[in-house]
């Protein structure tokens, strides 16, 4: 989908970074990848680096960043264009049409863009991450260490530690659950959704465009 | 849709049993990096030889401290430990000091430092984008300062 848009765009001044927050690694992601011919830059993130980068708690997200190393803009649900999944009653909508056409605009305009943001915007849309969170990255990277060598407890103990710590992160939780045999969109995942919308927290910033 | 929608329990734990590391030595895990240390001192705060510092962290030694960029931090007792005559840097008194979190797990020798916190500083009070070092794909090493000179649109997805 990214694909497209990279080559809509086509300005070799302008990559793409495109990062799958995977701990299930080239298995889950790999085939995913290959199947849209990317050109662009593509990484599987399996300790979730970026996200904990940029503080994201949930994907898809992003940041623009301009030739500087500025970020102008941040955190809002980035979708290529509007996507179906299922038919008739089943059927679930998600994305939007505008988010490509203004990153276009930036591409193309720069600074000028009506789409970049200052550097107050940006910074009031970027997390703050508290002390349990930074610990949570440290508890969640340990797990998957001990994934890799086969230590299925302590894998288990340190994922459930992240989680603890930052009970706000959709990322750690649906990477757990997508792991298990309920699914990343089950019971679980529909039940903390739920909260989240009636405490009124947001896992994107407001899609302001 | 289905309730076991995006469910991979098989990957969940794929591997077989392996060590982390040969017998005696520890495990640092930084930034996305997994870093050997064959030799560590004994007690508390984990003891690194001061040789190993910057590639574990990216700070280097210098008569003014240890330094990052033009940032550094000045050594005292707590930092700079003797032991029978052998000097060793306390990465974890270093952490401390930074407000750097971590998560130790003793048994196995692994300790797991999240971001040291001055590093974002830069992020969260002018909108720099903050360092990283990653792989893609084909193995080649991606870091931000890389993509200077250039637009780039950094966007995170997932298979679930």
């Amino acid at each position: 989908m990214w694909q497209q848009v990279y080559e809509e765009i086509n300005d070799p001044n302008f990559v793409i970074l495109c990062v799958a927050e995977d701990t299930g690694g080239e298995a889950a992601a790999g085939p995913i990848f290959d199947e849209a011919n990317p050109t662009y830059i593509q990484i599987i993130d399996e300790d979730h680096i970026i996200s904990g980068a940029f503080n994201f708690v949930n994907v898809p997200s992003a940041a623009w960043i301009d030739e500087e190393g500025r970020i102008v803009r941040i955190d809002e649900g980035t979708y290529s264009k509007i996507h179906e999944i299922g038919e008739g009653e089943q059927a679930i909508t998600f994305g939007n049409d505008v988010y490509v056409p203004a990153l276009k605009d930036w591409v193309e305009k720069g600074a000028d863009s009506e789409f970049v943001q200052s550097a107050a915007t940006v910074t009031d849309n970027i997390r703050e991450q508290s002390v349990d969170q930074q610990k949570a990255d440290a508890a969640f990277r340990l797990a998957n260490l001990f994934r890799a060598h086969g230590q299925k407890e302590k894998a288990e103990h340190y994922w459930d530690l992240a989680q603890e710590l930052n009970p706000d992160s959709i990322n750690f939780l649906r990477q757990n659950l997508t792991l298990s045999e309920e699914g990343s969109a089950g019971e679980t995942f529909m039940k903390v959704i739920g909260d989240y919308g009636s405490f009124g927290k947001d896992y994107y910033r407001p899609l302001d465009l | 849709m289905s309730e076991a929608f995006m469910a991979y329990p098989e990957l969940r734990h794929p591997f077989e049993a392996t060590q982390i590391h040969p017998e005696g030595s520890t495990t640092v895990l930084y930034q996305g990096k997994v870093i050997s240390l064959a030799e560590t001192g004994s007690g508390d705060g984990l003891l690194i030889d001061p040789e190993d510092l910057s590639r574990v962290n990216g700070f280097e030694l210098k008569p003014e401290g240890a330094c990052y960029k033009e940032m550094c931090i000045p050594m005292n007792d707590d930092l700079l430990i003797e032991q029978d005559g052998r000097q060793w840097f306390s990465l974890g008194a270093f952490a401390d000091l930074l407000g750097q979190s971590y998560v130790v797990d003793t048994e196995a020798a692994v300790w797991s430092f999240a971001e040291i916190p001055f590093k974002r500083e830069s992020m969260m009070v002018n909108a720099m984008a903050p360092d990283f070092e990653i792989k893609d794909r084909q193995g080649k090493v991606i870091r931000m300062t890389d993509l200077k000179g250039k637009k780039a649109l950094i966007v995170t997805w997932s298979s679930w």
